[in-house]
């Protein structure tokens, strides 16, 4: 029962980010115009582009839904409303979240096109500069929960959210999920007007349907996750637990939408750069103070 | 009701219809030549409802957006070929466009022409996306021929099977587009089939399995060792690519090591060697002996041509791995090449890689990938529509650019000069005032009128007001490539208002722009992204003009030796880093300055051709056009145009192309090259 409920929120909430995500693009708010593009979508032709690895052509977008649900399934909608209440849920999310780099390496060497493959290899570069800022802030997370479990991390955060308790651990996650998600200005891999797409540029019709409903869920997974270990999760007044986390995630989605793009797409060197450089160091710094404030006052 | 000419095949059934409507009302279009020349002739597509993608294969509209040269119209059947079925072509203005398919609907260039255009598609969609019978459509350019080429010798090209008269070996077939043969630039990518992407296009359709027939080139089988030559199977064409030998790359490095009494070395690391086995310090791998080194060492490489037996090649395949030949010292011993004892009938180095890989370009890295030929043009989002650029491409760094420009041709001999103003105006649709002005001066200097001082100061604010919105067009294109989507919204909605605008207007709306101006300079991120990107000094500015080269310090611009200017108080302005960012700067302060011009002229005045002309005659102008000096020779013989020579920035600018972007990461390339402003139209005219 959960899980039909976890899924329907899914589809809803994957809706609501399509709607953000035309807004900030096209700058016209619509409610239909997901709708109206999936069903045009459908409706094309689909084209296999020349000497294409087939396996991984198809298997990327594919792969990209497949991390995107299972990195959903440990995200808490409200107490027991979860589709699987890991012990080692946080832990799972990453886990989960690492095929996202696979599918887009598949996309982007399978259809044997320039664009794509440099988009696809540029995201390796990518990983690199957000794989451990995704996880050291996690750590700090962990740490004041005492435990893995996202249920358990969501009630440690009763008194005060993790976004006040540790925000530069919050701001790096942030960063991060930007760069798993390739939302603007991370978007490196596709990058409009200087990749021409990239991995999705040689993709149509109902392929190019799969990878962009793929790449709504992970949105939704990653911010999800941020309501999860920053925001509180469920906790709230007044409206039922699934509502807080409903609103947080869909809110905090919007603001990852829109608030990139106004910034100009990073060098990739320089995120690179930053990622290691400083962002590590925060990071460390982060782990470093939770454990002491943790020992010290009892919140 | 009437199909689409890219009607999707398939039965109409109620579901299929309801998909019909849908796509009805969710047009994405691929615009060309371009959206900066769109936006010049006065077309806005996103606020006519029209979504702009950045690759023909996410569209189903193609928006043919004014004329085009027939080199256009030929990428334009490429891109056509490239886009999913259901698909339609909205053609305005554009004239004679086979081989693309008679457009679905047209209209005038302009706005309302868009509009109305639109409409008229979105009931074309509804009514004829599917059908039960669709016509085939085959690029022209993408029709390919089979030619044969002898594996060793890549010029020697025949169109029938035989043995190659340089070496006597069979010739193996390849496939080459016709493009290609034609030598038709933006398609460099067909040529041989690593071509990828882009112009790659095809009616790939689902069922076209017959391709799958390629895939044994595609890896790098075929490349290891020479024995066989099915490996080459022609399916390589490039005479230029380098990368033919990369899998054995390293395990081969010995081979080429310099000759010394060590007999042991690492596979990795060449200048560790030792005179017995063991493992190497640096990294702890088996050395390997290198005795067949020596072997081929004291011959020189010389040797290689004389083998009868392709076994021995194993090893030679690895100085293809080496890539650069002059990395790792030590190769000078190939200069034993020299001296081949030349056997009748075959050349020296035949067979060797060192003869297939010498003087090719090598990357610098020393890191051996394939290359990669991309073509980012004519229809690139984020460059100028029209600008043939094609990159080779070193994983993701440029090792090589190559600019050319889609020129529209002389003006026809017989020209009447009266009509000169017209027909250079026509040539550019992204700079057709400075162009019309440029032709008037030139005749005025024939006849030898001269305007007065309140119409010169006139025209001189009808040119300045273009430059502005030239420079906003340009700013569009650069928030596009750079992911700015409200900068480039703002930016074209702006270029919009004002292209046409009277003084009045203008007055009202420079507040807006000079605001506009200032958010882009303080936007967050945007000067760490340009700054450092495609610097020039000042000493490699010489030659170049307009704001790229104000903006390394030099003060050059034709404006200043204009007395109407003079009048205006005008004052060259210039920045002094000389990178993209500099050029952004002073893009935005010359935007400024324009507007303050235009204010005080107080009137703008398009030129008219002088009358009376006379018949013959010698005249010369310049002008400083939105991208730099622009000069006009001009020779009239019996009242005709008969000589007309228009020198523009775009040689000079293109030229910096190349060596700026040596090396450069691709994103950082396109940058730099974006921040040129190249106008590739009305060049050679």
């Amino acid at each position: 029962m959960s899980i039909v409920l976890v899924l329907l929120a899914l589809a809803i909430g994957c809706y609501l980010v399509a709607v953000f995500e035309g807004w900030a693009v096209h700058g016209r708010f619509s409610l239909m115009r997901p709708a109206i593009s999936a069903l045009a979508l459908l409706g094309r032709e689909q084209i296999l582009p020349r000497t294409p690895d087939r396996l991984f052509f198809e298997t990327g977008p594919i792969l990209l839904l497949v991390a995107g649900l299972l990195s959903v399934a440990v995200i808490p909608l409200a107490p027991g409303l979860i589709i699987t209440d890991l012990a080692i849920g946080a832990l799972f999310l990453n886990a989960a979240l690492a095929y996202v780099l696979v599918a887009l390496i598949m996309a982007g060497w399978g259809p044997n096109g320039a664009y794509a493959m440099v988009g696809g290899w540029r995201f390796l570069g990518q990983f690199i500069a957000y794989a451990m800022l995704i996880v050291m802030p996690i750590t700090a997370v962990a740490m004041r929960a005492e435990s893995l479990s996202t249920t358990q991390i969501v009630l440690s955060q009763a008194a005060l959210w993790n976004v006040v308790y540790q925000p530069i651990g919050f701001v790096l996650f942030v960063i991060a999920a930007l760069g798993v998600a390739w939302l603007p200005p991370i978007d490196l891999p596709t990058g409009g007007g200087d990749l021409a797409g990239g991995v999705e540029a040689e993709y149509t019709g109902a392929r190019l349907a799969v990878w962009r409903l793929a790449r709504l869920v992970i949105v939704v997974a990653l911010s999800g996750a941020t309501v999860t270990f920053y925001f509180g999760g469920w906790l709230g007044p007044w409206l039922p637990g699934w509502a807080w986390t409903a609103l947080k995630t869909v809110a905090v989605a919007a603001a990852m939408l829109t608030l990139g793009r106004h910034l100009p797409r990073l060098r990739e060197e320089r995120y690179l750069a930053v990622s290691w450089k400083l962002g590590i160091s925060l990071a460390l710094a982060n782990i470093f103070l939770v454990g002491v404030i943790a020992l010290l006052v009892p919140i | 009701m009437t199909v689409l000419s890219g009607a999707r095949e398939g039965a109409i059934t109620g579901l299929r219809g309801l998909i019909a409507r849908a796509m009805a009302r969710d047009l994405c279009a691929f615009v060309v030549p371009g959206a900066d020349v769109a936006r010049a002739r006065g077309l806005d597509v996103g606020a006519a409802g029209l979504h702009r993608t950045d690759t023909p294969r996410h569209a189903n509209v193609l928006l043919v957006a004014g004329p085009v040269t027939p080199a256009l119209v030929e990428a334009a059947s490429v891109v056509w070929a490239q886009m999913p079925r259901p698909r339609a072509i909205l053609a305005l203005e554009a004239g004679d466009i086979a081989p693309l398919p008679a457009p679905d609907a047209a209209g005038v260039l302009a706005q309302d022409g868009l509009v109305a255009g639109l409409a008229d598609l979105r009931r074309a969609f509804v009514g004829g996306a599917f059908a039960e019978q669709v016509a085939d459509f085959e690029a022209p350019a993408l029709t390919t021929q089979i030619e044969y080429t002898c594996p060793m010798h890549p010029e020697v090209i025949s169109d029938e099977p035989g043995k190659c008269p340089k070496c006597g070996m069979v010739l193996v077939e390849r496939e080459v587009s016709g493009a290609a043969q034609k030598g038709h630039e933006g398609h460099e990518g067909h040529e041989g089939h690593e071509g990828h992407e882009g112009h790659e296009g095809h009616e790939g359709h689902e069922g076209h399995e017959g391709h799958e027939g390629h895939e044994g080139h595609e890896g790098h089988e075929g490349h290891e060792g020479h024995e066989g030559h099915e490996g080459h199977e022609g399916h390589e064409k490039s005479p230029e690519r380098p990368a033919q030998a990369e899998n054995t790359g390293h395990s081969a490095h010995a081979v080429h090591a310099p000759e010394q009494p060590a007999t042991y070395t690492c596979p990795m690391h060449p200048e560790v060697t030792s005179d017995r086995p063991g493992s190497c310090p640096k990294c702890g791998m088996d050395l390997v002996p290198r005795g067949q080194a020596g072997e081929h060492g004291d011959g020189g490489h010389s040797g290689h041509g004389g083998h009868g037996s392709h076994a021995g090649h194993g090893s030679h395949a690895g100085h293809g791995g080496h890539g650069d030949h002059g990395g790792h010292g030590g190769h000078e011993e190939h200069g034993g090449h020299g001296s081949a004892p030349d056997i009748p009938g075959i050349e020296p180095h035949f067979m060797s890689m060192v003869g297939l890989t010498e003087g090719k370009p090598v990357s610098p890295d020393g890191l051996v990938m394939e290359w990669i030929d991309a073509p980012f043009g004519p229809f690139f989002p984020g460059l100028p529509g029209g600008l043939g650029l094609t990159l080779t491409l070193d994983g993701d760094s440029v090792v090589r650019a190559a600019v050319s420009s889609h020129a529209s041709g002389p003006p026809a001999p017989d020209l009447a000069a009266k009509d000169l103003p017209d027909r250079l105006a026509a040539l550019s649709p992204l700079a057709p005032g400075a162009l019309r002005e440029l032709a008037c001066r030139a005749l005025e200097s024939v006849s030898g009128i001269a305007p007065g001082p309140d119409a010169a100061t006139a025209r001189a604010a009808a040119v300045e007001r273009e430059r502005v919105a030239s420079h906003l067009n340009w700013l569009a294109d650069l928030a596009r490539q750079t992911g700015l989507s409200w900068l480039e919204r703002r930016a074209a909605a702006l270029h919009q208002g004002l292209r046409a605008a009277g003084t009045d207007e203008i007055a009202r709306r420079a507040p807006a722009i000079r605001a506009l101006a200032g958010r882009v300079r303080r936007t967050p991120l945007l000067r760490d992204k340009l700054a450092g990107i495609g610097r020039i000094g000042t000493s490699g500015a010489e030659g170049i003009v307009g704001p790229v080269a104000r903006a390394t310090g030099l003060a050059t611009d034709a404006r200043a030796d204009d007395p109407a200017y003079a009048e205006l108080g005008f004052a060259t302005l210039t920045q002094t880093s000389g990178d993209a960012w500099a050029r952004l700067s002073q893009r935005l302060a010359e935007i400024g300055q324009s507007l303050d011009l235009i204010a005080r002229a107080g009137a703008i005045a398009l030129p008219e051709a002088p009358a009376p002309l006379p018949r013959d005659g010698h005249g010369m102008a310049s002008l400083e056009t939105p991208r730099g000096k622009a000069t006009l020779h001009l020779i009239l013989k019996d009242g005709s145009a008969g000589t007309v020579h228009l020198t523009t920035p775009f040689a000079a600018l293109a030229a910096l192309v190349e060596p700026m972007t040596r090396q450069m990461e691709l994103a950082e390339a396109l940058t730099a090259i974006a921040s040129l402003d190249l106008d590739p139209w009305g060049v050679d005219a």
